[in-house]
């Protein structure tokens, strides 16, 4: 069994040694950028079950409930360890929750707002890389503190080893002795573990991978995050094993490492090339290609696409997505979701029959 | 129908002609649309694209968005929409995208025939909605799509920023003379950013002209009188139409002419219009003496005027650009609604809370507040859509009015 910290006590351990920690909002940014600060990233998927009472003063129903739970527990206290709080431009959603933050709610910690450039040209490159520097330009102003260029290689250095584990975690997926629950708490124990001892996890993880295949029918998980948790229970429970994914908060975020002699442009390059994403302005068919190839890679005999209501970036593609995936006969499902509501009956009675048709 | 036109005479005064006129130029344009695909190249192209180039190498340009709200006030968009939906796209899409996608995918549409696109391009500085629309749109027609991503803008323009929305602005245009067939006459561009930029000072004054009382001219008139601004910024004849209706208001402000006979109250217009239901509420508002004598939305065609600059078109298109309103912060869009608000001497802000417009949206709940509790300026928030029918429930929205009404004194 292995032992993963909890984030409250990761939290605690890494400011008791003089570090700081920022609650960071989807989705890309770059971990090496504050991790060279002595700030300890960590990220805030809503969190689900938080009661959305305190934004619903802000945001519209219509608003996905990754920013009604974000803000929420934000406003109540739920943030307040942390030192600063990142808002990267992922959608319309985030954008307007990073403005309503730094014009209405102001909260006690400085707010950084960053913007992901949605291709990959040269200029978009050009871009982040000065966004990333104007990151660390207030970073520095604030903290005093102006890491150089060696500091900074060698913190993109520790985020790259990480990356690297982290998709042979993926990759091993299938041949892991664990449970659905157990693979995804342990890859999205990178939303809070610093690298090192990420790495550290994640390396006894993948030496404990075998070369048969853990059982289960295989299937496949698109969207933004696996929350509520409850749906990869659900599906051991139903006999599928999830042996790989498409989500926004796991596989697409298993950053490729870069050369690049400048520090910026390495974490720039990073994010940029990382796997397609809608709300980095990926094509429709480097998204088909992307699951078509993991599928064909992994076994996977059908693909569940689990989506955050309300969640555009997300719900454009899918009608494509479906229709292209069933042209090479692999069947999919599509559950839209709340982060505060458990599987509802009828959700649970979908998969069931989804489940049956692929057997 | 009798009754209804002889309130309407009691309560309006008689339309512009300039609406007229605007109507003419949309239906001319639509109809060269139909033979676009024969005569030229056509391209399909988001509001806020920085259009001059376009424009520079002969595109017939179709705007998705004006098509989604022709839908919109023909009463079709709900059925166009429907196409989509059955094809699996969400309902919590916005409802100009669908009711785009809907006429792909069906060929249905009011304007007869929609020209196919040989070259797709798109900005975000309006939303990213149309970043995914657009990528739906170049999986279907196979066809090259450009992106200018117009980073938003939270505080000020960081100089990188302009200096990337250049970037891109300059390397698209290669691209688009690959699509044309024709290279880009620099001239030609400066000609053309000359005419935008005069056609969106006038279209500015003529909105300004609404700070008379009483007002000749209502926001319901500038959503008619709107489009030529927005799908032919660049042409003399735009700039002919707002000539024409500022000395039309002007005559009307002269001769103490307002959009409505008894004008009692005057009211700001956020966000976009509800197209299919204009009529309702040119009525309701109208027949208590209310008038919107001023709309955030289509002041954004017109605020900007200055910062074309015909001797540095991509610079200043760069900046012009970058810097709509739905590309900056909530608080910059409350300070506008001050600004005019006092300008105009308003006496509240409706503020449409639209499901399918979410940048323009969100921050509306606290920009209600402070409007309310640190500025002591009445506002409302109506929930509804701007395309979409099913989300106006107008039992509901009439006795929100109503109360806002009594509240206001009328």
């Amino acid at each position: 069994m292995i032992t993963i910290p909890s984030r409250i006590d990761t939290i605690k351990k890494f400011k008791q040694n003089g570090g700081q920690v920022a609650a960071v909002l989807p989705i890309h940014y770059s971990r090496a950028l504050l991790r060279a600060f002595h700030i300890l990233p960590v990220e805030v998927w809503g969190p689900p079950n938080v009661p959305t009472g305190p934004a619903a003063t802000h945001l519209q129903p219509y608003v996905c409930s990754i920013c009604h739970n974000a803000l929420s527990f934000l406003q109540q206290g739920g943030l307040r360890l942390a030192d600063f709080i990142f808002v990267p431009h992922a959608c319309d959603s985030l954008q307007g929750l990073g403005s309503v933050l730094l014009d209405y709610i102001k909260p006690t910690q400085p707010v950084f707002p960053i913007y992901i450039p949605r291709n990959t040209r040269p200029s978009d490159l050009e871009f982040l890389a000065n966004e990333l520097t104007q990151v660390y330009d207030r970073l520095a102003e604030n903290s005093g503190w102006q890491p150089d260029e060696r500091d900074l290689h060698a913190c993109v250095d520790r985020e790259e080893l990480a990356d690297h584990v982290l998709l042979q975690l993926h990759q091993s997926n299938r041949y892991l002795p664990l449970t659905n629950s157990e693979i995804y708490r342990i890859i999205r124990s990178r939303e809070y573990l610093p690298a090192e001892e990420f790495t550290r996890v994640a390396e006894k993880v993948l030496a404990s991978a075998g070369d048969t295949l853990r059982p289960g029918i295989p299937l496949l998980m698109e969207g933004i995050v696996p929350e509520p948790g409850d749906i990869l229970e659900t599906l051991t429970e139903f006999g599928a094993a999830v042996v790989g994914d498409d989500l926004a908060s796991c596989r697409r975020r298993a950053y490729p490492a870069s050369s690049r002699q400048d520090p910026f442009e390495r974490m720039a390059e990073r994010i940029l090339k990382a796997p397609p994403d809608p709300t980095r302005g990926s094509s429709i068919q480097e998204r088909v290609d992307f699951l078509a190839a993991l599928a064909s890679r992994t076994g996977a005999q059908g693909v569940v696409f689990y989506i955050v209501k309300f969640c555009e970036p997300e719900l454009f593609d899918i009608p494509i997505l479906r229709q292209e995936l069933k042209a090479i006969g692999i069947p999919s499902i599509l559950l839209e979701v709340d982060l505060n509501a458990r599987l509802s009956q009828q959700i649970r009675t979908r998969l069931e029959a989804f489940m049956e048709m692929i057997e | 129908m009798r009754e209804t036109a002889q309130k309407k005479a009691g309560v309006f005064t008689p339309p512009l002609k300039s609406i007229t006129k605007a109507s003419m130029m949309v239906a001319m344009h639509i109809a060269k649309g139909r033979k676009a695909n024969r005569q030229g190249k056509v391209a399909w192209v988001t509001s806020g694209f920085p259009v001059e180039v376009l424009s520079a190498l002969d595109f017939y340009t179709f705007y998705p968005e004006n098509h989604g709200a022709i839908c919109g006030t023909a009463g079709q968009s709900v059925s166009i929409s429907i196409e989509a939906e059955n094809q699996g796209y969400s309902r919590d899409l916005c409802s100009y995208a669908r009711t785009d996608i809907g006429a792909l995918l069906s060929g249905r549409t009011p304007i007869k025939k929609i020209p196919a696109p040989d070259i797709l391009v798109a900005c975000t500085n309006i939303c990213q909605t149309v970043l995914h629309w657009y990528r739906i749109l170049a999986h279907h027609f196979e066809v090259p799509f450009i992106l200018i991503d117009a980073p938003f803008i939270y505080d000020r323009a960081p100089a990188h920023a302009v200096a990337y929305v250049r970037k891109q602005i300059e390397e698209s245009v290669p691209q688009m003379e690959a699509a044309a067939g024709k290279s880009l006459d620099l001239s030609r561009l400066r000609e053309i950013t000359s005419l935008s930029r005069m056609a969106s000072q006038l279209w500015m004054e003529a909105l300004e002209r609404g700070k008379n009382r009483p007002t000749p001219l209502s926001a319901f008139d500038q959503f008619r009188l709107m489009a030529p601004i927005v799908e032919m910024r660049g042409t003399a004849k735009t700039v002919d139409l707002y000539v024409d209706l500022l000395v039309e208001l002007d005559e009307r402000i002269e001769n103490g002419i307002g959009v409505i006979v008894h004008e009692r109250k005057r009211l700001l217009w956020d966000n976009l219009p509800i197209w299919y239901k204009l009529d309702y509420l040119a009525e309701i508002l109208g027949t208590h003496g209310i008038v919107l004598a001023a709309s955030t939305y289509t002041a954004a065609w017109g605020e900007l005027a200055e910062m074309f600059d015909p001797e540095h078109p991509f610079e200043s298109a760069a900046r012009t650009y970058l810097h709509p309103i739905l590309n900056r912060s909530t608080r910059d869009k409350l300070l506008k609604m001050l600004q005019v608000c006092e300008g105009y001497q308003l006496d509240g802000v409706i503020l449409h809370s639209d499901r399918s417009c979410k940048p323009y949206s969100i921050g509306q709940i606290d920009q209600r507040d402070q409007l309310i509790n640190e500025y002591g300026i009445p506002a409302l928030l109506l929930e509804a859509d701007h395309n979409d029918q099913r989300a106006f429930s107008q039992e509901q929205i009439t006795n929100r009015l109503e109360a806002f009404f009594e509240m206001l004194g009328v």
